[in-house]
């Protein structure tokens, strides 16, 4: 029997993403789903929980949302939601909702209205990355794993919780290191791959991630057969993709994708938590102020540049390194938090002269041939 | 077209009410008499008494651009704004107000910040910082952060931290929520005094409060008679009176002109003397109006006798917090934080009751269509407003389950009258009669009390 390994595993896992949960549960293992990327794995799976984060499906019509939710939502949230009220999650052990934005928050309301999991906790986090909203995140940590506790059937010691940490950012590092090997020319993954392990390994257990994110490194190392040369060296900045059809449309077009700055990639591996003496101290500014996404506000500089740099200079250092020459900002419609950025953001890639596509979106792959037409001109466009 | 743009304002049926959009212009004129004599101004947004009165008692003038995209809306002058912000590559879904406000931004910019001769309501002036809050919605931290793109001014975001049902009932999870919120407050003071080069004056923020707290009382005092049989004032009373207690409730002038509110309202109940001349049916409205059409309500009262009799949770004052909050409590900011933490989590236990969440938007209703006697609730779901519209649905799904009180959907939006029909809104409701007589007879039969 061969056994599937490296990119063909993750591509099997992205097919069927709760498969691996499913087994694990029958095997007696504790499912912990959660939504973006704010509540702490380690958390989780020091207590014994498999992480495994909540998605919508673009693949999928809308049947069950209108009932619980506006059309004028994110169509991202409304999407898991329709999903959720079909069942897809129903052998959740543990819900874990988070206040990452507004339409992250009602959600989380709304599900565990109809919804009910043996344990079930909101977790809010504040909006600033304030001193005094780092304490109290460290609080909300704090609550939650109790709450995990109480159905875990064991108490997470600091020790525990710190041989989380350990596993965790050797995750991250080993996604750093796949990220690194698009920085070559053509770039060693494809944006479709790239998605398809970054969301494998959120669907399965952080080990077995691991010796995933390993093949696929030594994969694709050695490969001779990996994407071609085109024009166009583009990052993705915005609102989430979860589907490969949407990143195969935009490498048709002419254009290699070779970093991003979205919640299911960069946004949710690039930083380590610190291995502080208290291990909440080093989730608490982990989670709360070192993921950078548009949702948390920081306070305003004494200059409009120093201001700009703050909050978007780390995209300046992607551009330069991954040699990026083109910005596809991404926008799944109705999406406050990143509708808001868009003006700013565009600006500031523009300023570096890069050739800047917005596109707001409505999450479903029906939705997306149209769009071929505004990829192509844009990969025109790219000197 | 030219119909179109045809004011539609409501006539409101309280003297008082009718008396309360002086204090909308007040808050405007007092904000440009300031600018002139060279007095900080800020903007804000509804924060529930929470930075802004700290502002206020360090002498700053507000102005309000939520309420400024509602008064533009009702005199239907929003969609100049609203096209120049878009323009500028803000797209059409994000909130009304907040494209008003970027657009009328804009334009101040352009005017090299000297407001524009045919701004409506005389105008905004240039603000000395942005004070933003993260209460209820994204975009209201946000919207003001782009600002920056026309105008170098600081932002100060307040929390306002979000706790749901269960999490509200955790041991010693509300003293970390306040105590969260206290300490921020005190960040603020701190922002404050370095950009303002003075010290907090801690009595007059004192004598601030102590003047909310009673303007609130009446406001709340007022919400209470308006469960009496038929109705005393109804939604566009409300929508107008809302003004002094949700902008100005520290201003002696809003408290003297609560009193006479109370009075008016409370003489209605004593002579049982409606809003409307013939109460047929009660409904309650959510969340946010459709500012550049309230004269709709006064159609629906004529034509079918429709009263209005509760609506807007997020604009209602709270109940007065509860003593033993109060008691031995001699930090302002503390008891600010108590009050606005209480504002957003008074209905827990009927969330809890109910296993449902949130507290935010949803649970005040599922109380109130008892006691204000509810026949049916008038979704309002806004094109640009998320937030005010993420739980409607739900909430009709709670109303229709444990009440049997129907509802009925009516898309608009607050400032954005190109997405609002209002024959369609009329068609809805001719249909709605049948629906509320329906479930008024099954609901007599479940036995429930109205
Ligand atoms: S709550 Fe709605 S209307 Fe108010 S600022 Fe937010 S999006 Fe705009």
């Amino acid at each position: 029997m061969t056994v599937i390994k490296g990119l063909a595993r993750a591509e099997q896992i992205y097919q069927d993403r709760e498969k691996r949960a499913k087994e694990l549960k029958a095997e007696g293992k504790k499912i912990a789903g959660y939504l973006c990327c704010y509540p702490p794995l380690e958390i989780m799976t020091s207590l014994g929980y498999m992480p495994i984060r909540i998605m919508g499906e673009m693949d999928e019509p809308l049947t069950e949302a209108d009932t619980y939710l506006p059309t004028v939502m994110c169509a991202f949230y409304r999407s898991v939601l329709d999903v959720a009220m079909k069942g897809r999650y129903d052998y959740l052990d543990a819900f874990i909702g988070a206040h990452a934005c507004d339409g992250a928050e009602r959600v989380s309301y709304v599900w565990r209205s109809y919804l009910k999991s043996p344990c079930s906790f909101y977790l809010d986090i504040p909006h600033t990355n304030h001193a005094a909203a780092i304490e109290f995140f460290k609080k909300q940590l704090f609550y939650l794993k109790e709450e995990l506790e109480k159905t875990a059937g064991k108490k997470a010691t600091a020790a525990m919780i710190k041989e989380a940490v350990t596993l965790h950012n050797k995750q991250r590092s080993l996604v750093r290191q796949l990220y690194e090997l698009n920085k070559q020319d053509p770039p060693l993954v494809s944006g479709s791959e790239m998605l398809q392990v970054m969301i494998a390994i959120m669907c399965i257990p952080p080990e077995e991630g691991n010796v995933l994110l390993e093949e696929v490194i030594e994969e694709v190392k050695g490969r001779a057969e990996g994407p071609k040369k085109k024009k166009g060296r583009i990052l993705i900045w915005g609102s989430l993709i979860d589907n490969i059809a949407f990143t195969k449309l935009i490498e048709d077009c002419g254009l290699n994708i070779v970093i991003d700055d979205t919640a299911i990639g960069t946004r949710s591996f690039w930083i380590d938590v610190d291995e502080t003496e208290d291990p909440f101290d080093g989730l608490a500014i982990r989670y709360l102020d070192k993921i950078v996404c548009p949702r948390t506000f920081r306070d305003t500089k004494n200059t409009r540049m120093e201001d700009l740099d703050n909050r978007f200079s780390y995209l300046k250092k992607m551009i330069k390194d991954w040699n990026v020459n083109g910005v596809y900002m991404n926008i799944i419609r109705n999406c406050d938090i990143h509708g808001y950025e868009i003006s700013e953001v565009r600006d500031y890639f523009e300023e570096m002269g890069l050739p800047v596509l917005v596109i707001e979106q409505d999450y479903s792959t029906t939705a997306l041939e149209p769009l071929r037409t505004r990829f192509q001109a844009f990969a025109e466009s790219i000197n | 077209m030219g119909d179109k743009k045809k004011k539609k304002s409501s006539a409101k049926t309280l003297q008082t009410a009718r008396e309360a959009g002086n204090f909308g212009k007040k808050i405007l004129a007092s904000a440009r008499t300031a600018a002139e004599e060279g007095k900080p101004i800020a903007w804000s947004m509804v924060d529930w008494w929470l930075g802004g009165t700290i502002a206020k008692a360090m002498g700053v003038e507000l102005c309000y651009p939520e309420n400024y995209g509602a008064f533009c809306a009702s005199v239907r002058r929003a969609e100049p704004y609203l096209d120049y912000a878009e323009s500028d590559g803000i797209p059409n879904t994000t909130c009304g107000y907040a494209r008003n406000c970027i657009g009328y931004t804009r334009r101040l910019q352009e005017n090299n910040f000297v407001i524009p001769q045919d701004a409506p309501g005389g105008g905004m002036p240039k603000p000395l910082f942005l004070l933003a809050c993260g209460a209820v919605c994204d975009a209201r931290y946000k919207w003001f952060q782009s600002l920056g793109r026309y105008m170098n001014v600081p932002v100060w975001t307040l929390e306002f931290p979000q706790t749901g049902v269960a999490e509200y009932y955790l041991a010693g999870n509300k003293e970390e929520n306040i105590k969260f919120m206290v300490q921020e407050l005190r960040e603020f003071v701190s922002f404050l005094e370095k950009l303002l080069g003075k010290k907090m004056d801690w009595d007059n923020l004192s004598e601030r409060l102590d003047t909310i707290f009673k303007t609130h009382q009446l406001a709340h005092e007022v919400d209470i008679l308006r469960k009496s049989v038929p109705s005393p004032a109804v939604n566009t009373d409300f929508w107008a009176l809302m003004i002094p207690h949700l902008y100005l409730p520290d201003d002696p002038e809003a408290l003297e002109f609560y009193k006479r509110v109370y009075e008016e309202v409370k003489y209605k109940v004593d002579n049982k003397i409606g809003a409307i001349p013939n109460e047929k049916y009660r409904m309650a409205f959510s969340e946010l109006p459709p500012w550049h059409t309230l004269g709709l309500f006064d159609e629906f009262a004529e034509k079918h006798g429709i009263a209005f009799v509760i609506e807007s949770w997020n604009y209602h004052a709270p109940s007065p917090l509860p003593e033993s909050e109060r008691e031995g409590i001699t930090d302002p900011l503390e008891l600010i934080a108590r009050y606005s933490y209480h504002k957003f989590n008074e209905s827990a236990p009927t969330a809890k009751k109910y296993c449902m969440d949130p507290t935010i938007f949803t649970a005040p209703y599922l109380k109130w269509v008892e006691e204000y006697k509810v026949d049916g609730l008038f979704c309002h779901p806004l094109m640009s407003c998320r937030p005010a519209t993420y739980t409607l649905m739900h909430l009709r799904n709670l109303l229709m389950e444990k009440f049997k009180v129907p509802s009925v959907v009516v898309e608009g939006d607050i400032v954005d009258l190109r997405v609002f029909n209002e024959e369609e809104a009329h068609a809805k409701i001719d249909a709605f009669i049948e629906t509320m007589d329906y479930y008024r007879e099954i609901r007599r039969k479940e036995g429930f009390g109205w």
